[in-house]
């Protein structure tokens, strides 16, 4: 016997069905497989239209496939069923930020913040679309609320940093930066703000040294470019070509890249320094024993600041 | 050969750097930071990578015990399984901490529900913090009719009818946990102490002896021993078992005090404020010092007694105990002066029962305590 469509409606739909449909979904998308993931979750919202977390296993699944007007309203349909859920407004956030709704961004930050004010991932997310359109003191008191609870929060250092490098104060931006790297040595965000405060500060030996490491961790076109221009600097031409070569082949068409290609071209018909096996080249300080027993220490000092 | 070690290369002098690079085959060539830096990376690289991180159950667990229940309880939520009772059991202690005791309580009957036989016991728990003292009774009931005879159940519902003020039935709980585990470690002690708390000294003198029989080192049980003794009337007795308690760990306070009170109640108030005085110089405690004034009180050293009443009233202020003492060694004092005097150096009969009407019935000394006072 068949029931009618109004009278199957009067059942409850089975919890071990719908457990399943939400583990093949969510095997699924973690497969790969977003077309399978989306079956299944038609499935579990169907059993139970009322689901938050199919909601949000919805909206992750329309995010991976692109579909971001998809993913905002699975979330927005998953926070109106469950508003206190931090993933679906993380979630929501995120969508918001891949097509620049950043202020709409920053609401939906502040309303999880009010839900749960001790939410690392939302301060740091928040301070980072502020410091997107700009807002670098907005973001900076977001990075040290995530520091009053995680002083040893590596990206909470880094961000602030970075905040206060936009807003030209070095001094303080290299404190926050020398602490991420005292806290993980390896994290290529501050290795490259590291380079970048060093260029700005016209030390192009520090600048090649924290270039070089942060490169060993992550190529970056604009980094190998920051690189060229510190060899440039120091009379590096060869270094420099490399350098610029390098950042080409990553990123062919930049012009910056083509420009300071010609300029180390030229320059090395004119000079070109070999440093060998001396890393440091163009950092030379007074009294260090290193410095005292080197033996390019002459032009080394000729071309540090 | 182990390399060195970061702390080791963080202060390494220059010398020291030029020969950690010669031994790890590195550029020794360079400024010294840098040179620094390249030892240190070398060495971190080197380390071998931990060989645990902790899951999201390990950080539930520490969250809860750096005191972020609220945080421990969001993370246990994440590591939820539909077939696992562990994190339930989380959850709950996450909750109880954060006084959610219902929500607890839920937690724990899903992971009795999952197959977790101690669920009952758990969710009992968090009922009592609840003050659902009804529904504890009778999730350790399930749990012990699932498991009788087991020892923890046992204890917690012993020590749970304690709380709940039924010392009767706390005591019939730990005979039957002696009964059934006679080997466990302490549990005489604890059914003695519990007999003396529910008004059973000489049976509580008796579980005491077997516990110290059964771990000749109780030194706790023997002088629980002395104090049950103590009173049930049998005061020779307690003061043997104290002595001996004594003879074995001179410098315990409790016991001192208690062979003070036991003097006392012989009536050799000498030997009684001796032994106090030792107890008090040991551990300055009220209870110690009252019990103190309360003996020299009936010697010819008054004014210690007086000076021991105001020790306790620095360490208590207010304490009509300290403050009733004080008052009747002044009125003590005043009657004296008032009275002819006597010739020195030969004690009156008078004088004697002055010392046996001075001591009101309200005046006996405080009972021996079982614990530290």
């Amino acid at each position: 016997m068949t029931l009618s469509r109004e009278a199957s409606y009067r059942f409850l739909p089975s919890v071990d069905r719908l457990e399943s449909a939400m583990r093949a979904a969510r095997h699924a998308l973690a497969q790969g497989d977003l077309a399978g993931a989306l079956r299944e979750n038609d499935i579990a919202i169907q059993l139970k239209p009322e689901y938050d977390a199919a909601w949000l296993l919805r909206g992750h699944i329309f995010r991976k496939d692109g579909n971001i007007p998809g993913a905002i309203e699975a979330f927005a349909a998953a926070l109106k069923r469950n508003g206190e859920s931090e993933e679906g407004w993380l979630g929501l956030a995120s969508a918001l930020h891949e097509v620049g709704r950043f202020k709409e961004e920053v609401e939906a930050y502040d309303r999880l913040l009010e839900l749960h004010p001790r939410s690392i991932e939302a301060w740091i997310d928040k301070g980072a679309v502020l410091h997107d359109q700009g807002d670098y003191r907005g973001a900076i008191a977001c990075y040290d609320k995530v520091l009053e609870m995680r002083p040893e929060h590596v990206g909470a250092w880094n961000n602030k940093g970075a905040a206060l490098l936009r807003l030209g104060e070095g001094a303080a931006a290299a404190r926050c930066i020398e602490e991420a790297l005292q806290l993980n040595p390896d994290f290529y965000d501050a290795l490259a703000n590291r380079a970048l405060l060093a260029r700005d500060a016209e030390h192009p030996g520090e600048t090649v040294i924290w270039a070089e490491r942060a490169l060993r961790i992550r190529e970056a076109s604009w980094l190998w470019i920051v690189k060229g221009h510190s060899h440039l600097a120091l009379g590096e031409s060869t270094l420099a070509m490399k350098a610029f070569e390098r950042a080409l082949a990553l990123e062919p068409r930049s012009r910056p890249a083509q420009s300071g290609f010609e300029k180390a071209k030229a320059q090395r018909a004119k000079s070109d320094f070999y440093r060998g096996v001396y890393e440091c080249f163009g950092t030379y300080l007074a009294g260090d024993p290193g410095c005292a027993e080197c033996e390019i220490r002459a032009q080394c000092t000729q071309v540090t600041p | 050969m182990s390399g060195p070690s970061l702390a080791e290369v963080e202060h390494a002098d220059w010398p020291s750097l030029q020969q950690m690079c010669s031994d790890l085959g590195l550029n020794p060539k360079g400024r010294s930071a840098i040179v620094r830096m390249r030892v240190a990376d070398h060495v971190r690289r080197r380390s071998p990578a931990p060989s645990w991180r902790p899951a999201r159950e390990h950080q539930a667990a520490l969250l809860l015990r750096l005191n972020h229940p609220d945080l421990a309880v969001r993370v246990w939520e994440s590591t939820i399984h539909l077939d696992a009772p562990a994190p339930w059991v989380g959850l709950g202690y996450a909750q109880v901490s954060s006084g959610l005791f219902p929500e607890a309580a839920k937690s724990f009957s899903r992971a009795t529900a999952m197959g977790d036989p101690s669920g009952n016991l758990h969710r009992a728990e968090a009922l009592v913090a609840g003050g659902n003292f009804d529904g504890a009774a009778q999730a350790f009931d399930r749990f012990l009719a699932t498991r009788p005879g087991d020892l923890r159940g046992l204890l917690m519902k012993a020590s749970f009818l304690k709380r709940a003020g039924f010392e009767e039935e706390s005591t019939k709980v730990l005979q039957t946990a002696v009964d059934l585990h006679p080997e466990a470690q302490g549990l005489r002690r604890t059914l003695g102490r519990s007999l003396l708390r529910a008004g059973h000294p000489a049976a509580a003198a008796d579980a005491l002896r077997e516990a110290t029989r059964q771990d000749p080192t109780d030194l706790d049980a023997m002088a629980d021993e002395g104090v049950a003794l103590l009173v049930a009337g049998r005061t020779r007795e307690a003061i043997d078992v104290l002595r001996e308690t004594l003879g074995r760990d001179p410098q315990r306070a409790d016991a001192l005090n208690n062979l003070g009170i036991a003097y006392l109640s012989m009536g050799n108030r000498k030997s009684a404020a001796t032994n106090l005085k030792r107890a008090a110089k040991l551990f300055e405690s009220p209870r110690i010092l009252l019990n103190l004034g309360k003996a020299l009180e009936g010697t010819r050293d008054r004014a210690e007694a007086v000076r021991a009443y105001e020790q306790a009233l620095r360490l208590r202020p207010e304490d009509p105990e300290a403050l009733a003492g004080l008052d009747r060694l002044a009125r003590l004092t005043k009657a004296k002066s008032a009275k002819p005097k006597k010739a020195a150096g030969k004690p009156t009969k008078t004088a004697k029962t002055t010392k046996k009407s001075a001591r009101p019935k309200d005046d006996s000394p405080a009972p021996p305590s079982t614990e530290m006072p």
